[in-house]
């Protein structure tokens, strides 16, 4: 496979992106771009490790606080911010970690739940001396204007969370396509086989943990910074259903699921709540749909269209590799 | 085909997902008869067992028993049409007590009349208060088949009913299969080929997936003949 | 120390939590012992026995038989969401089941919403008499609450192991395959299994009512809890999910009375302690491992 072709799907997608950015508000198109890295981490251990968690606004809120201490208390500038946000969701995932990966996967989803709420708590009431509590923490204000691009502008915070973005895909795309990424799959069909061939699934698993859970952290702290305040709402129990709706509708497994899901869910839940103040009637249903329909999500339906009208244009070509089925639960 | 077959597998193929476990395979049992099939771990005999049984679906071919096809249907239908499955690895409830196994039994069948089972294994009768759990692997043993009988099936499909028992316990089960074959068709998956010599009519040879041999002579069922295809 | 009376008081209130945490945890506990699937749905049930609960009982002013209706309604609503929707899943992955039982319960939370609206709503305490006990006045309410949790564990208890769909349900917690080949249809015992955890569901919901306030975001808020009581048990035991209900009310109730704001947070902890030493819960055998 060429660098180019390796390339051009990820570039072709940012591009519609970046068209995107034309036709959308500005608050709408940065909310998609934030969502998207939020939900990749979930799209990951879902549909390469094959675990679901139900407690993924934990590690949102412990880059999101790990930002806001730093901005509230001590610095002003706010790419440090964002870097001290990674960090943190670095340490706190490096540190459930162990003992989290060791459990089945039902556990597993559960007991990131449980975090969540810990984290809600701790930060709503046993921290509330340093947190406010429900007033959350505002430094919008406090954040320096930086010279190339000044995060604090919702226009030039745009650009930076699609490079970041970007970024993000192309690290999980280079993973996907890496041994590594063969492994995660291989945990997530048959970990046993794997164990046979000599790997130790345990520390595949802890990588792949603390991977996309770092992105989470990253996304809180972009949200953090766009936002320029944080409150505990954003672990409340309440919020759970949204990494997970959008990893399903976008497709479990797929590289653009996330981007799709993104899309496809902050474009429903602003209208629906501005046609029918409803939408969890709407979403929780479509969820149930996507999941008896053959669990492919948008993107999982669309690829293979796309897919095909593709290779017909460009025909004569070779017959196309054979394709993961992306889905929960593995082949 | 003939009607009065208890069992008649034709042009059987079953795949897990990508992989292919069963091809084309052909047997049938007629009335009385003991079948056994042979072969090493992961021929595929346990995945025909529970195919006959309805817990998985062929890709293709025909499971009749008196001409009635089995295949699309239920497990539990299957097994109320008089088909029974005694699983490997003597899977007892061992968190229910013998008699309360022995209950589901006569639950799902109707069939209350348990002095056939004590006829057979009177050891169960002492141990009807105990929890399956405790007992040994011969008990357990007893206990699957006495389970199973109730509600008089026609077929019998017992998968490696001897492995791991002590050769006393083995003798008196080879008892229990010729007596048994006189009211039910016995198919049994075995690796122990003395006994699969002693008792069976009829012997398939399976080998990953595929029928070797068909040795339906008595002459020809000897552990010399039989030992090749292990 | 801790004065007696709050301390009495304290305890009283901590056994009525978990008995309501004891009932909505048991479908779940049941549902994935015998089915194997992780029934987010249940909570569902909880708001909908409540908010059952909360009108009948303001139409003609009798909680009892509200809550009653509330039971019937959920029984009917967990039937009706087995058939159309479990029926299908039964195969799959637990994952799964996971993600499609959450979608029920966030679509169920917006049909409440489109029936009663956002504004959460009281429900009067039938019962304002107080008790003496040990010198302490405590509501005779939570008491009731208390005994027919009991009841419910003592009902349970005679169901699965006096009749003999309770012993073909406990059969089918060990090996559903090898119940089937009896030639016991599974997937009745599956449907009443189901039924039995929605009205128990929805038993919790209008018990707890006159508690709390209903609003329809009401199952999401005890999801955590009733996981976090099901998870300590050990998931399919029925017995270490009375236990661990009756821990986590303790030291929910009586951690408050220490330092209120970890009096939340206290079980989760107790939780991932638990998990670290025993990763099946405290009950859960390993043998439900697949």
């Amino acid at each position: 496979m060429s660098v180019l072709k390796w390339w051009s799907g990820l570039l072709v997608a940012f591009l519609l992106l970046a068209l995107l950015r034309v036709f959308l508000p500005l608050p709408f198109a940065n909310e998609i771009m934030i969502f998207s890295v939020y939900a990749i981490g979930c799209n990951f251990l879902l549909g390469r490790v094959g675990f679901i968690s139900f407690g993924q606004p934990a590690y949102l809120a412990v880059g999101a606080y790990g930002t806001a201490f730093y901005l509230f208390y001590f610095g002003t500038n706010p790419y440090i911010g964002i870097l001290i946000g990674i960090i943190s969701g670095f340490v706190v995932s490096l540190a459930v970690g162990p003992l989290f990966v060791r459990l089945r996967s039902d556990y597993f989803a559960l007991v990131n739940l449980a975090l969540a709420v810990i984290i809600f708590f701790l930060m709503q009431k046993v921290l509330a001396g340093i947190t406010h509590g429900d007033d959350g923490l505002w430094f919008l204000t406090r954040m320096d204007s930086t010279p190339v691009l000044d995060l604090t502008q919702p226009d030039q915070f745009f650009i930076f969370a699609f490079l970041i973005a970007f970024a993000v895909w192309a690290f999980y795309k280079y993973i996907d396509d890496s041994i590594y990424g063969a492994c995660c799959l291989g945990t997530k069909i048959n970990e046993d086989k794997l164990k046979f061939l000599g790997y130790n699934t345990y520390n595949i698993r802890l990588l792949a943990f603390v991977i996309a859970n770092t992105t989470t952290a990253l996304a809180g702290s972009m949200y953090a910074i766009y936002l320029g305040f944080v409150s505990p709402e954003i672990t409340s129990p309440a919020r759970v259903a949204d990494p997970i709706v959008v990893t399903i509708l976008g497709g479990v497994g797929t590289l653009y699921g996330p981007i799709v899901g993104a899309i496809a869910y902050t474009g429903m839940k602003d209208l629906l709540s501005q046609v029918f103040g409803n939408w969890e009637l709407i979403v929780g249903f479509l969820l149930v749909f996507i999941m008896l329909a053959g669990e492919k999500g948008i993107w999982g339906t669309l690829a293979p269209v796309l897919e095909r009208t593709f290779t017909r244009l460009t025909a004569p070509r070779s017959a196309p590799a054979p394709r993961t089925e992306p889905g929960v639960k593995g082949t | 085909m003939k009607s009065d077959d208890i069992l008649t597998v034709a042009g059987l193929n079953v795949s897990y997902g990508e992989s292919k476990v069963l091809f084309n395979i052909n047997l049938n049992a007629s009335s009385g008869q003991i079948v056994a099939c042979v072969g090493r771990n992961g021929a595929g005999k346990t995945t025909l067992l529970k195919t006959i049984m309805g817990f998985l679906k062929p890709t293709a071919g025909t499971v009749t028993s008196n001409g009635t096809s089995l295949i699309g249907r239920a497990a539990y239908v299957v097994a109320a049409m008089g088909v029974k499955y005694i699983p490997q690895d003597k899977k007892v409830f061992s968190d229910l007590t013998v008699r309360e196994n022995l209950e589901l039994g006569s639950y799902a069948t109707r069939d209350y009349d348990w002095d056939k089972v004590t006829t057979y294994f009177p050891k169960l009768k002492q141990l009807m208060d105990r929890k399956a759990g405790y007992l040994s692997g011969g008990e357990r043993q007893m206990l699957m088949i006495g389970r199973a009988i109730l509600g008089n099936p026609k077929l019998l499909l017992v998968d490696e009913p001897t492995e791991g028992l002590a050769p006393s316990i083995v003798a008196q089960l080879k008892d229990v299969f010729r007596e048994l074959s006189s009211k039910s068709t016995l198919v049994i998956v075995e690796q122990n080929l003395p006994l699969v010599c002693a008792i069976a009519d009829k012997v398939y040879a399976l080998n990953e997936g595929h029928v070797m041999a068909e040795l339906a002579d008595r002459e020809q069922i000897k552990p010399e003949t039989c030992e090749q295809y292990l | 120390m801790i004065d007696a009376h709050l301390l009495v008081s304290g305890i009283i209130f901590g056994l009525s939590m978990g008995s309501i945490y004891f009932l909505t945890a048991i479908g779940l506990s049941l549902c994935f012992g015998l089915m194997r699937v992780i029934s987010l749905d249940q909570l569902l049930y909880y708001a909908i026995g409540a908010y059952i609960t909360y009108s009948i009982s303001a139409a003609i002013g009798n909680l009892w038989l509200g809550i009653l209706c509330g039971v019937v309604v959920g029984g009917l609503a967990g039937f009706a969401v087995e058939r159309l929707v479990f029926l299908r899943i039964y195969e799959k992955d637990i994952t799964f089941s996971m993600i499609t039982s959450f979608g029920i319960l966030i679509g169920g939370v917006g049909v409440i919403k489109f029936i009663w609206g956002l504004v959460p709503r009281p429900v009067p305490v039938p019962i304002e008499t107080q008790l003496n006990v040990l010198g302490t006045d405590v509501p005779v309410y939570r008491l009731i609450v208390i005994l027919i949790a009991l009841l419910v564990y003592a009902g349970i208890w005679l169901f699965l192991n006096r009749t003999i769909i309770g012993k073909a349900i406990r059969a089918g917690t060990e090996d559903v395959e090898n119940v089937e080949g009896l030639g016991i249809n599974v997937y009745r015992l599956f449907t009443i299994t189901f039924i039995i955890a929605g009205a128990l569901s929805a038993l919790a919901g209008g018990l707890n009512s006159p508690l709390i306030m209903v609003d329809p975001q009401m199952g999401l808020e005890v999801l955590a809890f009733t996981f976090m009581v099901v998870i300590i048990g050990g998931l399919g035991s029925i017995k270490g999910t009375f236990i661990s209900a009756l821990l986590v009310g303790q030291v929910v109730s009586l951690g408050s009375l220490i330092y209120a704001p970890l009096a939340q947070m206290a079980p989760f902890a107790i939780m991932l302690l638990i998990l670290l030493i025993k990763p099946t819960g405290l009950y859960g055998s390993q043998l439900l491992k697949r």
